[in-house]
């Protein structure tokens, strides 16, 4: 039983792990007007 | 303007270059850091944006009105801008795959100074440079 829960858990690591690293990584911007 | 946008959320670090005009915004690690914000807060530290540039990693997602977009955060996502690049990420909908890419999410209108806050940003996209 505990190797299933186990098994359940890794998987439901492998879903939400791409999401939870989804981001912005940089933000570039050219700007006029500065001193 | 260094230290106010360094004050907006989201922001780890700001760089400044007078020379060639770029302000390079490195995001805190959990990615929380809203673009548009940002844009405001720039114009209201008395310089116009030309250009707004991003690299930002996502999930492709497909709204309610049919638009194609990346996901970077559960509640953001940035519609494509549509190009050859954006038609070619559309298959990835709705799949596992995160992809990486570098776009465009803003660019001055000549004769338009201020950013118009209501208009949505939309991500052109420059460069696909990662699929996983």
């Amino acid at each position: 039983m505990q190797w299933k829960n186990l098994a359940l858990l890794a998987l439901l690591g492998l879903l939400i792990a791409p999401a939870a690293q989804a981001q912005i990584k940089h933000i570039e911007m050219r700007v006029e007007g500065m001193t | 303007m260094k230290q106010h946008l360094g004050r907006q959320s989201g922001v780890q670090n700001v760089e400044v270059s007078l020379l060639d005009g770029k302000v390079e915004v490195t995001p805190k690690g959990d990615g929380q850091i809203d673009p548009a914000q940002l844009l405001k807060a720039t114009y209201d530290s008395g310089v116009t944006v030309a250009e707004m540039d991003v690299t930002v990693r996502g999930k492709v997602v497909k709204d309610f009105s049919g638009n194609f977009g990346l996901q970077p955060e559960p509640n953001r996502s940035f519609v494509f801008a549509p190009n050859e690049l954006s038609n070619g990420l559309e298959s990835l909908v709705d799949s596992q795959t995160v992809v990486t890419v570098r776009g465009q999410l803003y660019k001055k209108s000549a004769g338009k100074k201020k950013p118009d806050p209501s208009a949505p940003l939309k991500l052109l996209i420059l460069e696909v440079q990662k699929k996983e």
